[in-house]
C-alpha cells in the first residue's frame, strides 16, 4: 500500500496552491483529500479533524490541510507557501518535498524508445547529427 | 557608468543569428536592432565548444561550460559501453538555469522555445518547450494548462518546420515564415497575458534558414549565382524578424531591459569530410561490413579489437577512442593516450583539402577549454576548415571529400559568435563591447534583477562598459 501523509499548508495562496496540489497529486494516481476550514469545522475541528486525517493517511490518502487549527496525528509535513511562488510552482516544490521522503515518485521524462528515435531522425533531417 | 536595476529583462533569443548581418558592414536594415544598439550596447558573442545549439543555450542559461554540464552535443554516450548514444534533453541539464535560480528567489518566469527544455520542469511561472519536444500531443508545456491556453490564443505550436529536407525551397520558406510568426504570436499572447519578471524566447527560423538557403544569398558560397530568385530571401526573413521584435518591444514599457541574443552564428559550408572513412583508411578504424556504398557507422559491426578511434558526425566531430581499462575492448594503452591523441591531433591538422590545400582544421581537447569535464566527453573534438566543412559520419566512400549532403542539401555550417545586443534603459551611446562570452549571459540577466549570482557561474557581468 502507498504511504500516506498529511500537509499542511500555510503562508500566501493557500486555497490556490491546494488545488493545484490536488490536481497533481491526481495526476501522480494519488487517492487525495482536501481539509479546508469549512471541511475541519463538519469534523469537529481541532482534535478531532486531525484524527480523521490520522484514519485517512493510515490508509494511503494524501491529506491537503488547508485550514488552521486542525491537530494533525500521524505523518506529516509542514509546507510554507511563498508569496511569490505560482500555485502550481508552489505544488511543484511540495511535490518535491513528497518526492525526497519517499511519499511519491516522480517521473524522470526521459524519452520512450520510439520518441528517441523520432527525436534522433529530425536532428538528422536538420543535420545536426549524421 | 552608471549601472541600474530593472523590473523586467526580456531575452529574446534568435538562435544561429550571426554579425556579419546585424553588425557588420554588409549589415541589414534592421531599424529596431539597431535602435536598440544606439540606445545600449552590442558585441560579438563568443559561442562555446562546440557552436552548436545543444550545449550552447544551456551554456548560455547555465552560465557554465559544456564541461560542467556534461554534455557536448544534442546526443551524448551514456557511458564508456559501445552502446548508442542518448538525446540530452532537459532531463540532462542538472544544474539551474537562469530562470530556476530566478524562480527560487521569487521572480516570475516565462519561458518560451528555449532548447533543451522538454521535458519542461517547474518553474515559478510558465515554459513552453523547444524542439526538442516530440510533437504537439506531448506534455509541451508547464503547467500543463497552459498548452490549451496556447493553442486558442495561437493555434497549434509549432514546435519546428517540418520536412526541412527538401528542394521545395518555396514550401520550406513558407513553413519557415509560419514557425517565426507562430513563435512571436505565442510571445506576444504570453508577455500580455502573464505577469512576468523574466521572459526569455528562442525562435529557430534563422538557423533553418541559413541551412536551407545559404547558397542562394552568399556571395562567397562556391555554388552561389548572382540573380537567382533566392538572392535576398536571407535578408527579407531578417527584416520579418526585426518587425517582430519590434512588436514586443512595443508591448513591454521602459522598465524592462531588453537583451538579444545568439548562441552561434553562421558561415558558408564548402562540402564535408568523411571522418570515419578518413579513419578507416589510416587504419584507425577497422569495420566486419563489406561495403558497396555509403552506411551509417551506427549500423556497421567495428572490429574493436582492430579499432582506436571512432567518429561521430555533424556540423563538427567528436571522436572516441577505444582505450584500454577504459572502453570494454580498448586497444589503446592508457599510458599512451596522450602521445596518441597528439599524434592524431597533427595528423588532423594537416589534413589538406580536395585541392591539397591546407584545410586549416582546429583539433581542441577538452580537458583545454573547460572547467571540468564531466560525463563522458569526446576524447578531440574537430572543426573540419575551421567549420567551414562539415563532418560526414558514413563510410562506403571512395574518396573521404563530398559536396553533397547524405541527408539532403545544406548550405551552411556555424560558426564561432553570435550575437549580442543590450538595452538595460541606460543610454550607452551604442558602445561596441569586445571579448563577450556566452556564459556573460546569465550573471548579466541576475544582475539587472539584483539577484544573487551564484559562485560556480563562470562568466561575467556585462556592463556595457
Amino acid at each position: 500500500m502507498q504511504k500516506g501523509v498529511s500537509i499542511r499548508l500555510s503562508g500566501a495562496g493557500v486555497p490556490e496552491t491546494a488545488a493545484a496540489l490536488r490536481g497533481r497529486l491526481i495526476e501522480l494516481g494519488r487517492c487525495v483529500e482536501c481539509v479546508d476550514a469549512q471541511m475541519a469545522a463538519r469534523l469537529g475541528g481541532g482534535k478531532a479533524a486531525g484524527y480523521t486525517c490520522n484514519l485517512l493517511t493510515r490508509n494511503g490518502v494524501i491529506v491537503i490541510v488547508a485550514a488552521p487549527g486542525v491537530d494533525v496525528e500521524g505523518e506529516s509535513i509542514e509546507c510554507e507557501v511563498a508569496v511569490h511562488d505560482t500555485p502550481d510552482f508552489a505544488a511543484e516544490k511540495i511535490l518535491d518535498a513528497l518526492a525526497e521522503q519517499g511519499f511519491i515518485a516522480i517521473e524522470t521524462g526521459a524519452y520512450s524508445a520510439e520518441e528517441e528515435e523520432q527525436i534522433r531522425q529530425r536532428l538528422a533531417d536538420l543535420g545536426y547529427i549524421e | 557608468m552608471e549601472r541600474r536595476r530593472v523590473d523586467r529583462v526580456l531575452v529574446i533569443g534568435l538562435d544561429c543569428a550571426t554579425p556579419q548581418f546585424v553588425f557588420g558592414p554588409e549589415r541589414f536594415d534592421l531599424p529596431n536592432l539597431h535602435e536598440l544598439m544606439r540606445r545600449g550596447c552590442w558585441g560579438r558573442l563568443e559561442s562555446c565548444h562546440p557552436p552548436i545549439t545543444v550545449p550552447a543555450w544551456s551554456v548560455m542559461t547555465a552560465g557554465k561550460d559544456p564541461g560542467t554540464l556534461g554534455f557536448y552535443g544534442f546526443r551524448n554516450r551514456r557511458d564508456y559501453s559501445y552502446d548508442p548514444m542518448v538525446t540530452a534533453n532537459a532531463t540532462a541539464v542538472r544544474d539551474e538555469r537562469v530562470w530556476d535560480i530566478l524562480s527560487r528567489n521569487g521572480k516570475k518566469v516565462v519561458v518560451l522555445g528555449v532548447p533543451q527544455t522538454y521535458p519542461p520542469n517547474p518553474v515559478n511561472g510558465w515554459l513552453v518547450s523547444g524542439f526538442l519536444a516530440p510533437d504537439t500531443r506531448s506534455d509541451y508545456a508547464y503547467p500543463k494548462s497552459l498548452k490549451r491556453e496556447i493553442e486558442a490564443a495561437a493555434g497549434e505550436y509549432v514546435i519546428d518546420v517540418k520536412d526541412f529536407r527538401t528542394d521545395d525551397k518555396d514550401g520550406l520558406l513558407e513553413r519557415l515564415y509560419a514557425l517565426m510568426a507562430n513563435r512571436f504570436a505565442i510571445a506576444r499572447f504570453l508577455i500580455e497575458q502573464k505577469p512576468w519578471d523574466f521572459f526569455m524566447m528562442v525562435e529557430m527560423g534563422l538557423d533553418r534558414l541559413h541551412h536551407g538557403f545559404w547558397k542562394f544569398c552568399a556571395n562567397d558560397h562556391p555554388m552561389f549565382q548572382p540573380g537567382n530568385p533566392y538572392e535576398n530571401v536571407i535578408r527579407d526573413f531578417y527584416r520579418s524578424v526585426d518587425r517582430e521584435v519590434g512588436g514586443l518591444l512595443d508591448v513591454v514599457g521602459d522598465e524592462t531591459a531588453i537583451l538579444v541574443v545568439s548562441d552561434h552564428g553562421a558561415k558558408s559550408m564548402r562540402g564535408g569530410i568523411c571522418v570515419n572513412q578518413w579513419l578507416v583508411n589510416n587504419g584507425l578504424l577497422t569495420l566486419h561490413d563489406r561495403l558497396d556504398g555509403p552506411k551509417r557507422i551506427e549500423d556497421c559491426h567495428i572490429d574493436w579489437a582492430k579499432t582506436s578511434v571512432w567518429s561521430s558526425g555533424g556540423y563538427y566531430a567528436r571522436m572516441f577512442f577505444n582505450v584500454k581499462g577504459r572502453e570494454p575492448q580498448g586497444v589503446i594503452p592508457p599510458d599512451e593516450y596522450e602521445a596518441f591523441r597528439d599524434q592524431l591531433a597533427e595528423a588532423i591538422k594537416a589534413m589538406p583539402d580536395h585541392n591539397g590545400e591546407p584545410l586549416r582544421n582546429r583539433v581542441v581537447r577538452p580537458q583545454e577549454v573547460y572547467r571540468a569535464v564531466n560525463g563522458v566527453a569526446p576524447d578531440l573534438i574537430v572543426y573540419f576548415g575551421d567549420l567551414a566543412w562539415r563532418a560526414v559520419g558514413p563510410v562506403g566512400f571512395e574518396n573521404i571529400y563530398t559536396f553533397e549532403n547524405d541527408t539532403g542539401p545544406d548550405d551552411a555550417n556555424h560558426d564561432c559568435y553570435g550575437i549580442f545586443i543590450m538595452d538595460d534603459r541606460v543610454e550607452r551611446g551604442g558602445r561596441e563591447v569586445q571579448n563577450l562570452h556566452l556564459m556573460d549571459v546569465a550573471p548579466t540577466i541576475l544582475d539587472l534583477l539584483g539577484v544573487e549570482i551564484p559562485e560556480d557561474m563562470q562568466g561575467k557581468v556585462i556592463t556595457g562598459i
